[in-house]
């Protein structure tokens, strides 16, 4: 996703490289995501077909009551199927365009509903909390969607076991800087983060750069800030 | 009630409708949402077939397998999941898995793999907690 006339080739292949597999990431969580919807479906159209079947040997009429129950079992998965699909058609959309303004507050919600399964799978919840002002940088959408899922990545998941039974909680919050956007991740109360644990492989320095993004350490390891290396505009 | 059936998996709403299904297929099914929990109703409760998803907050799947497959080696484990990597089946199946289907599953296969998997366990000459069986020798010896 790299445009052509960059001048560090090495940085483009790792770049898209990863988001290749940030991509396949989401993917295979999407689509097992609407198979377990697709199976609620299919077994509350079986139980009706069931009861179907029951109510004809026996002779006794179906309940209405338990026919409208899973019929509207049916149709609210139905719908959240749709919400997914709309979701990832959104997700795919984003490569559509070279760089623009990105919407940082809805860039994080984005990826926090397309990988809320991978987030819940490692015990962790994210809580959002709004932009005092909007947060919006100048980059590749697909490349900030692919930054955000990192960082989530980061914070949830190098420092903890994934069957650890404590519940972690992440917070995502915006700086106040209309001209400085600034996104910081924190975790849990107590939580240490470590410094060499942050966007330091070739791939993630790849990543940041591609975004001209920098990542600060917030005070005592609480987490850390992702802002922009130059002034945004628009 | 017929045979003992445990379910384990994270999607309530899909657990708890399948395992009515089976219950009208006379099997005496209960659904549980999480890996611990499962472990703990097989070691209070030793069910013949246990039904599992892989991917689950917690312990995973695979988790739950290795360790049933360790303390009750004759419980039949059917994987069943939204997740269809080949890699992912060929683990569960190495690690003692009886079969492994992918959601949505149709409920004929999934009832027709439960009894097989029974029939199986019957001809084993051990019990699900891996003793053996005693032999019936019937009521009458001339």
């Amino acid at each position: 996703m790299s445009p052509n006339n960059d001048p560090c080739p090495e940085t483009d292949r790792l770049a898209d490289m990863a988001d290749v597999k940030f991509f396949g990431a989401l993917a295979a969580a999407m689509t097992h995501d609407m198979k377990n919807v697709l199976a609620i479906i299919n077994e509350n159209a079986g139980l009706l077909g069931d009861l179907a079947v029951k109510s004809q040997k026996k002779a006794t009429p179906i309940d209405p009551l338990k026919a409208s129950t899973i019929s509207e079992k049916i149709r609210k998965n139905v719908t959240r199927a749709d919400h997914m699909m709309k979701r990832f058609n959104r997700f795919s959309h984003s490569m559509d365009h070279a760089e623009e303004f990105v919407d940082m507050e809805e860039t994080v919600m984005l990826v926090a509903s397309l990988s809320e399964r991978i987030i819940r799978r490692h015990g962790a919840t994210l809580t959002v909390i709004p932009p005092p002002v909007p947060c919006r940088i100048h980059a590749r959408r697909f490349v900030v969607l692919h930054l955000i899922f990192r960082a989530l990545d980061i914070l949830c998941c190098n420092h903890a076991d994934p069957a650890s039974d404590t519940q972690k909680q992440m917070t995502v919050r915006f700086g106040s800087n209309l001209t400085r956007p600034e996104i910081c991740f924190t975790r849990d109360p107590g939580f240490m983060i470590k410094r060499d644990a942050l966007f330091d492989s070739p791939k993630d320095r790849a990543l940041l750069a591609h975004v001209k993004m920098k990542v600060k350490m917030m005070d005592a390891g609480a987490g850390f800030c992702l802002c922009t290396a130059r002034p945004e505009h628009g | 009630m017929g045979l003992k059936i445990l379910l384990v998996d994270d999607e309530q709403e899909f657990v708890e409708t399948l395992s009515e299904r089976l219950q009208m297929r006379d099997m005496d099914s209960h659904a549980v949402f999480d890996g611990k929990t499962a472990l703990a109703q097989v070691q209070s409760h030793p069910p013949q077939v246990l039904i599992i998803d892989l991917k689950m907050p917690g312990m995973d799947g695979i988790q739950v397998l290795q360790q049933v497959k360790q303390t009750h080696p004759f419980i039949q484990v059917i994987v069943l999941t939204g997740h269809g990597s080949e890699q992912d089946r060929k683990t569960c199946m190495d690690l003692g898995a009886y079969a492994y289907f992918q959601k949505p599953v149709d409920i004929d296969q999934l009832h027709t793999a439960i009894r097989q998997s029974l029939e199986k366990t019957l001809t084993d000459p051990r019990d699900s907690m891996g003793f053996d069986r005693p032999v019936d020798k019937g009521f009458y010896q001339p």
